[in-house]
């Protein structure tokens, strides 16, 4: 296979899986907050500052959510696009995983999504508050999908070669109770929802800077339901993520060897794996998979010393109404839960490299048979495209987001 | 069960076809239909805007059961039709993006994506079609002719599907324009018939590949094919839902949207 289309294969995957996975990360988390705030509203009787709150950050996830799918939909064709080999040799024994998410989850997921948004003015509360809970548990259930395929990818579970040298599902539990997946979706649902946390609280401490506080204490309220979510949830993020470290020493060897800088751990994988599959470099790409790693590391700590001081000042009514140095601090907060999040996944998924199925498959042979200039022309299309579609994605979330609550209104007219 | 496979794969993509198929003939009739920001935006209101991306997840749920059912050719197929996959999802992404950013945004531009994407995703529909029908067991892309062809046939179906399913949400002027367009001569016959042609049109283009011959194995068809055929009356039934939902007046004690 030509080198030059296995780099932009891989570069136009890197770019559509990373993108993705940040705008979903914001959307899953937010759909989880804004269920919790739904069901208070809901009990409380409906009406009412909980409610304001619902249609506010409603209105930035619902913005957020519109990029996430489109980035979505190329990701999904863009796997049998570039990566044919892959679907031809392990689709058989993971890709249930990705009919499963459309079907059960995303399908469902988009037309409650619908359901709420017209809901608000045409159904009983706790029915509409029942379409936003669909909305949130499938959202749950697609990533969990999602993840079976990337376990799988990391730590292939429930198959069986075949005759002809492929591989074929044999035990669709073993699949869905891969403890490589299990332990990602905690891992990242956490991660999600402490990003989501942090840009609810940073959002709400720039209009406290900006002095632009409603009389009912809108941005007060949402500040401290930012903070006091993002905690426990980079306390989940953490210990998933500690709990996986310790298990990818046993899993995957070669990426904890390279994070820990270990060589003469290292020199044992590389000489273990070419004992066992012919010669050939075993070893993942050391800058990036630990320059990832390292990265990761580095943002969850500098967001945990101001979360736990958060916690405690969000206590303080003086402090969230006035604290200026706090409120900034905030806001500067909001980028971290995203460099954490796209550092660690880089880390996972360069950290398996050669490998694009561990131990069975290597990434080469996986890409489709196509030219160059072909996957030249797919990259110089959906490159820029990316881009432009994340900029005005974020352009147009924090202009709503800075607009406040008083302009609610997503009619398409 | 390698039927049955191939029977869900076709039900998604026809739905896919008959609903999502008259927004985008409507989205390509956008400048014809309604002219001004606001008379546009009644368009898209009463044939997409409320159902937002509603009638899409039909295709995004026939590419997952392709994945899922059968992996080995769903690989080979888009590898080998990458050109032309290239342009649809860049039309399927433009059009999308116009819609949303519709609702948090008046800039001008926006109509136009949906107007352009919408032309780029019917054409490529059409290549895309003509590389199946012309390609048996092994498609690549059409030759540039046949491929132009029938994109300009296909691109006259959606036109003429969009038109006779908006003809009856429509209201005010863009109503009467979408009649002058179709003659006056549009019931439930020609919906019926437009819709019918748009569910043939990839079913038989897609009837010559090698699908139960490229199946999953039995493990994996036994594990996904029930859950799958247990969803489909669900997910009907949310749909149905949602249009019931969608053409009935909110009520106006409450403010509105979100």
């Amino acid at each position: 296979m030509d080198a030059e289309t296995l780099d932009l294969a891989r570069w136009q995957f890197a770019l559509t899986a990373g993108g993705h996975f940040l705008l979903v990360a914001l959307t899953l988390g937010l759909a989880t907050i804004l269920a919790v705030l739904q069901t208070w509203a809901t009990v409380r009787g409906g009406g009412g500052t909980a409610e304001r709150l619902v249609r506010y950050w409603g209105r930035l996830y619902v913005i957020n959510y519109g990029v996430g799918i489109v980035t979505g939909i190329l990701m999904e064709f863009q796997l049998g696009m570039a990566w044919a080999g892959l679907g031809h040799y392990a689709g058989d024994a993971f890709g249930s995983s990705l009919a499963l998410e459309t079907v059960l989850a995303f399908f469902v997921e988009s037309t409650f999504l619908a359901l709420w948004l017209l809901g608000w003015d045409r159904f009983n509360r706790w029915v509409h508050l029942a379409t936003l809970w669909v909305v949130t548990l499938t959202a749950y259930l697609s990533a969990y999908w999602i993840l079976v395929a990337n376990g799988f990818l990391n730590h292939p579970r429930g198959h069986r070669e075949t005759a002809d040298g492929r591989l074929e599902l044999a035990d669709p539990v073993a699949l869905l109770a891969n403890p490589n997946t299990l332990l990602a979706f905690g891992h990242v649902t956490a991660g999600a929802l402490l990003t989501a946390a942090v840009f609810m609280a940073g959002v709400s401490a720039f209009h406290l800077v900006k002095n632009r506080e409603e009389p009912d204490g809108f941005f007060r309220r949402s500040l401290r339901v930012g903070v006091f979510t993002a905690l426990p949830a980079l306390f989940v993020t953490v210990t998933f993520g500690g709990v996986q470290l310790a298990a990818i020493r046993e899993w995957q060897p070669g990426k904890a060897a390279t994070l820990d800088h270990d060589t003469a751990e290292l020199a044992r994988v590389q000489a273990e794996m070419v004992a066992r599959f012919g010669p050939g470099d075993y070893l993942p790409d050391a800058a990036l998979t630990r320059g990832a790693g390292l990265t990761m590391l580095l943002a969850f700590a500098l967001l945990t010393l101001p979360l736990l001081a958060s916690g405690l000042l969000a206590l303080w009514p003086w402090a969230v109404r006035r604290l200026r140095v706090w409120h900034l601090t905030l806001m500067a907060l909001v980028p971290l839960p995203y460099v954490a999040m796209i550092a660690g996944w880089v880390f996972r998924e360069a950290g398996r490299q050669p490998w694009v199925v561990y131990g069975l498959l290597r990434t080469e042979d996986a890409v489709s048979q196509v030219s160059a200039t072909q996957m030249r022309l797919s990259l110089a299309v959906f490159g820029p495209l990316f881009f432009v579609l994340i900029a005005v994605n974020w352009w147009l979330l924090l202009r709503a987001a800075g607009r406040g609550p008083h302009r609610t209104d997503l009619r398409v007219g | 069960m390698e039927t049955l496979a191939a029977l869900l794969l076709a039900a998604f993509v026809a739905g896919y076809f008959v609903l999502a198929g008259a927004d985008v003939g409507l989205g390509m009739l956008l400048p014809l239909l309604g002219r001004g920001r606001a008379e546009r935006g009644s368009v898209l209101a009463a044939g997409i805007g409320p159902l937002f991306f509603a009638n899409e997840v039909w295709l995004v749920a026939a590419a997952g059961v392709f994945a899922g059912c059968f992996p080995a050719l769903e690989g080979e197929l888009f590898g080998r039709l990458l050109p032309v996959l290239v342009p649809l999802l860049a039309g399927w992404l433009l059009r999308d993006a116009g819609l949303w950013w519709r609702r948090v945004s008046a800039a001008p531009v926006l109509d136009g994506l949906v107007v352009a994407g919408s032309w780029l995703l019917a054409g490529s529909w059409g290549w895309l079609l003509a590389s199946l029908l012309v390609g048996g067991e092994r498609p690549g892309p059409a030759p540039v002719v046949t491929g132009a062809l029938t994109a300009a046939v296909v691109a006259l179906l959606f036109l003429a599907h969009g038109l006779s399913l908006s003809t009856r949400r429509l209201v005010g002027e863009p109503l009467r324009r979408a009649r002058q367009l179709t003659g006056g001569r549009t019931d439930g016959a020609t919906r019926l018939l437009t819709s019918v042609v748009m569910a043939a049109l990839p079913v038989l283009a897609g009837a010559r590949l090698p699908l139960t011959e490229h199946a999953a194995g039995d493990t994996t068809l036994l594990f996904q094919l029930p859950l799958l055929c247990a969803a489909l009356p669900l997910l009907l039934a949310a749909q149905w839902w949602l249009r019931r939902t969608a053409s009935t007046t909110p009520h106006h004690n409450h403010p509105r949207g979100t």
